[in-house]
């Protein structure tokens, strides 16, 4: 029984670690274009340029294998516990901000984020 | 360039749509896959049969629909704020999912829940407050 926790813990660790890195490709190949958006037509434009870019891809593939292993979860797990533990995403997407994309993140944005992960893992098991 | 990273009222509004997009997309998704019977999957022929069944839903392909807008609004947002914002702020749908389901749906929300929800709100609140003060330095 125990095993079987850590294993499903792993787990979601592992969808959360895919969409982390899914979302800082989306978020790095946005930055490397620095585009200013102020109408749809220009949000179109930018989404046009990001799908021209190879990694885009890559990370649309990681989005789907993230997908893949999360609905691989909930059909093994209790949906409280499954969805408590993906709260966990927000401390990574958080560390990877500051790692790879070089984001101030100062102590009200860290003590915000923690508050806000603390809160979905009550919302979810409550 | 940390000027235009601040969290405004517009981007809030943008990422609160987004929320409400994501549940949507999800209830059509779940709407989709529930109408097809999908509990005796199987082998890989069950599986193409379940394809089969759903691709026809008209809800399946509001999900879809949904979640291409979402696609955009996101994309508009990240090209606007920081990750590390963005993210915790769009976690909105934790609080808004069991307010309306206590609304509409007559759910009760226990202590722990709402105590939750007293977090998430705060923590947003922070995070927000977070990426105002950031831009004054710069």
């Amino acid at each position: 029984m125990k095993q079987h926790i850590l294993f499903i813990i792993g787990l979601i660790a592992l969808t959360d670690f895919f969409d982390t890195v899914s979302q800082l490709i989306l978020k790095s190949s946005i930055n490397s274009l620095d585009w200013q958006i102020n109408s749809l037509k220009k949000a179109f434009r930018l989404i046009w340029q990001l799908l021209k870019t190879s990694r885009i891809w890559f990370s649309f593939l990681l989005s789907l294998i993230s997908l893949s292993i999360w609905l691989f979860v909930l059909s093994k797990t209790e949906l409280n516990l499954a969805f408590s533990l993906d709260s966990m995403r927000y401390i990574m997407i958080a560390f990877a901000s500051v790692i790879f994309l070089k984001e101030k993140v100062g102590i009200t944005r860290w003590l915000g984020i923690i508050c806000v992960a603390a809160g979905i893992f009550l919302v979810t098991m409550g | 360039m940390t000027a235009k990273r601040r969290l405004t009222f517009k981007i809030f509004l943008f990422l609160i749509f987004t929320d409400l997009l994501e549940t949507f997309a999800q209830f059509c998704f779940k709407k989709s896959v529930f109408s097809a019977n999908s509990l005796g999957i199987n082998n890989l022929q069950d599986a193409l049969l379940f394809v089969r069944t759903i691709i026809p839903s008209p809800f399946l392909w509001m999900g879809f629909l949904a979640v291409l807008v979402i696609f955009i609004t996101w994309v508009t947002i990240l090209s606007k704020v920081d990750l590390s914002v963005a993210v915790p702020v769009a976690s909105f749908s934790y609080i808004t999912v069991p307010l309306i389901s206590s609304i509409f749906l007559h759910e009760h929300i226990s202590n722990l829940r709402w105590s939750g929800i007293f977090f998430i709100l705060i923590g947003v609140i922070l995070v927000s407050a977070s990426s105002r003060r950031q831009e004054r330095p710069a």
